[in-house]
């Protein structure tokens, strides 16, 4: 209801439009230049950060590349030198991308599918499912050089746990870290053991899936298993989707673990896990060939950047982005 | 990854700023040692080590404060930074132009730090001409960068072979006779081993444990002769390393790769060194590996000899590193510098560095007069250490191909897990190298 003094107020301003109009747009536009201004004041501290930190550096090593630049004595342009002598004059390069993309196309997949499999798991309602959520969760709070160190003694090839376990059924462990067969398998599984992290996000999904699906799947006599492929993983495809993308770019990034888990951090017996990145830091910064360097980092961020895009475009066939309950 | 990238990046742009905001109050962690009162118009040397420990720190300390009393022009800060950051920072803060004055750097890395002008010419402060006579001549060599002196040497070391006469005595050899040829090496180690069945409980010896890698072996073999010859030749594939090579195989053969990785993977941690341990009886190391025996062997008898000749008559290589004193390029008082390196490669401190150390000090003079203030095992291993420089190759890396040997390594490697036979891994060793050298 308006009261008087309201209607009063709207007389009052319909009789000054006309006058105070252009000054009023003035203000506005002033105060919202003013508003813009204290915005940027406000995020200034990122800003400054980002052009100095981030952007700066980012475009520093993009030209970096195109030198021989090795930080004290020389940064002279020399074309595409650099990624020549990627391409063609240096074998190691090879070696390290072809041991990234292996570990990338087993880790990803498996590590995905078992969290998607561990949360469906952990998913029911039995008594104590909090107690065992818990313990699969907890391996991904623990992080870092420990739970390397941790897994060296695991995979230890005559003493470790693992060895140990599989000869209870027989069957004798292959030595791990010392065998380049199955360096970059024994990393795979260490991966696995962490899937906790991903686990969490689908759980939430798997219980943001409406149970109006599931009954009505029930009316109509689906399977389990049916309503598993036919309504919790189209249901589930949006997390499923931006897992498979954060974990392939993470995948690409692989370097601690080589670096702690082999002697010396030169990557492993016969070069089995000497990783893209690991190959970087050792151009960078054992023998300060930035310019080498440099190249090497921009070639994987084209790969990483190929692949999302793909991923991105591919993403739009099988990804369901379904609405509420009322949809 | 190019995240990765650009961290570092912004890493080493921040230490920079970092080591430029600190101006003349010195880089990270510094720790000043003596009196601060006595700087007072004295010149401040920044001095960046990374002896920290319980048993090096005070002896580095005190030689830093007996050079600080002796002096009226110059005081020296010592700054201890750990081994695994103290180069990527040095780079960084040469990069920001303001390096330490005087840092402890590697060896056999001189020349490549010269060419890519990391440091400082020193040839305009060594008035003296007889100055290098004062050090063992093929430490000297390290530190030359066409012609000119980069560094000056500060201490080397030698692999020596340990071995313990418990053991021998229990196998039946004479704990007087070291090993002195490969074939009494390898005779002698399978009278060590022990076995339960087919498990090892002791190893006689493996060559590859221990601090004498592949290319040393290679080059024990070889008379001496490293994989690049003085003028950076590369002489990877030739009959005695092939010899050599092949030879390093047949340990693999004979205790098996399996025993081997599972002997090793179960020492990867240092509290329990196999040798002290008992579960490995001859082992090879650097003279120091002597304090670990001291303090953990509880009373451990053991001996030390010199590495065994590839044949009888042959030379007893071994090899070393070892590290530099030098000042870093750009650095504001590289005159008062000079002076301080002067002092602490003088006989005075060298010889009270040694005697604290067991270490193989550069200084000719310093090195025998310690030997005069040791007794017992000191003196052992000690006299051992010296008398085996005459037989220690130094192996820089060419300032053009600093990370040659990790195109070497991965194919001995494969060599020694059966996956490529030794003829063809030198071969292509040789051509690879050649490859990155000539490029």
């Amino acid at each position: 209801m308006e009261t008087a003094y309201e209607s009063a107020k709207k007389n009052k301003q319909a009789a000054q439009k006309e006058v105070a109009e252009p000054v009023k747009k003035y203000r506005i536009k002033s105060l919202r230049k003013r508003e813009e201004l204290s915005g940027f004041l406000f995020i200034s501290p990122w800003l400054i950060g980002f052009v100095a930190l981030t952007l700066g550096p980012l475009l520093f090593s993009l030209y970096v590349s195109f030198t021989n630049y090795n930080i004290t004595s020389k940064m002279d342009f020399v074309g595409t030198q650099n990624y020549q002598n990627m391409f063609f004059n240096d074998g190691l390069f090879w070696t390290s991308l072809w041991n990234t993309l292996y570990f990338v196309a087993f880790s990803v997949p498996l590590t995905t599918a078992g969290a998607i499999l561990l949360a469906v798991l952990l998913n029911q309602k039995i008594p104590g499912i909090k107690v065992f959520r818990t313990i699969y969760y907890l391996p991904a709070v623990l992080s870092g050089v420990a739970v390397y160190l941790l897994w060296m003694q695991l995979l230890s090839p005559s003493t470790g746990l693992v060895n140990t376990a599989l000869s209870w059924f027989g069957v004798r462990g292959p030595a791990w870290l010392f065998d380049p067969e199955w360096t970059k398998p024994a990393l795979i599984v260490m991966k696995m053991w962490s899937v906790g992290g991903g686990m969490l996000l689908y759980l939430a999904s798997l219980q943001g899936v409406s149970k109006a699906m599931y009954e009505a799947a029930d009316i109509d006599g689906a399977s389990a298993f049916r309503k598993f492929f036919h309504i919790t993983l189209p249901m589930i495809t949006p997390v499923i989707f931006f897992d498979i993308v954060t974990s392939l770019i993470g995948g690409f990034q692989i370097f601690q673990e080589a670096y702690v888990m082999t002697e010396n951090g030169d990557g492993g017996p016969v070069n089995s896990l000497l990783f893209y990145n690991l190959h970087m830091w050792n151009k960078a910064f054992e023998v300060f060939d930035m310019g080498y360097a440099s190249a090497m980092a921009w070639f994987l961020f084209v790969i990483v950047l190929v692949l999302t895009v793909i991923n991105l475009k591919f993403g739009k066939r099988w990804v369901h982005y379904g609405g509420g309950d009322e949809k | 990854m190019k995240r990765v990238t650009v961290l570092f990046i912004s890493v080493l742009i921040m230490l920079g700023m970092l080591a430029g905001c600190s101006g003349s109050s010195g880089g990270p962690q510094e720790k000043s040692s003596g009196d601060s009162s006595d700087q007072k118009g004295k010149v401040t040397l920044n001095f960046w080590t990374f002896w920290g420990s319980e048993t090096r720190r005070p002896v580095i300390e005190k030689m830093i404060n007996d050079f600080n009393k002796s002096q009226d022009d110059i005081y020296v800060k010592h700054t201890f930074l750990p081994f695994g950051d103290i180069w990527t920072k040095n780079l960084a803060a040469i990069s920001a132009g303001n390096p330490p004055d005087v840092i402890i750097n590697d060896i056999n890395s001189v020349q490549h730090r010269a060419k890519n002008n990391q440091s400082t010419n020193l040839s305009k402060y060594i008035k003296d001409d007889s100055f290098k006579d004062n050090f063992y001549p093929r430490l000297w060599d390290t530190v030359l960068y066409k012609d000119q002196p980069y560094a000056v040497p500060f201490n080397t070391d030698t692999r020596l072979l340990f071995y313990n006469k418990k053991a021998f005595k229990e196998a039946g050899l004479d704990p007087n006779k070291p090993p002195k040829t490969w074939d009494e090496l390898e005779a002698y180690a399978k009278k060590l081993d022990k076995k339960s069945g087919d498990r090892y409980e002791r190893i006689g010896f493996y060559p590859l444990w221990g601090s004498f890698g592949a290319p040393s072996w290679l080059m024990n073999a070889d008379n001496g002769q490293g994989f690049l010859s003085k003028d950076d030749k590369v002489q990877i594939n030739t009959p005695e390393k092939l010899e050599g090579l092949k030879w390093l195989k047949s340990w693999n053969d004979r205790i098996g790769q399996e025993n081997v990785n599972a002997f090793k993977a179960e020492f990867g941690s240092e509290q329990s060194n196999p040798f002290i341990a008992g579960k490995v009886g001859m082992w090879v190391d650097v003279a120091t590996f002597y304090t670990q025996i001291r303090d953990f062997g509880k009373d451990m008898d053991f001996g030390v000899a010199p590495m065994p000749a590839k044949t009888e008559g042959a030379k007893h290589w071994s090899d070393g590193g070892g590290f530099v004193a030098e000042v870093p390029k750009g650095a504001k008082h590289p005159k008062e510098s000079f002076e301080f390196i002067k002092y602490l490669t003088g006989e005075k401190a060298q010889s009270y560095w040694a005697a604290k150390n067991f270490d193989n000090v550069a200084n000719k003079k310093a090195s025998e007069d310690a030997l005069s203030k040791l007794s017992g095992n000191d003196e052992m291993v000690y006299k051992q250490a010296v008398d085996n420089l005459q037989v220690t190759t130094m192996n820089p890396v060419p300032a053009d191909a600093p990370d040659y040997q990790n195109k070497i390594n991965p194919l001995i490697d494969a060599v020694l897990l059966g996956k490529e036979t030794p003829e063809k891994a030198l071969k292509k060793a040789q051509s690879e190298v050649e490859k990155s050298i000539n490029k």
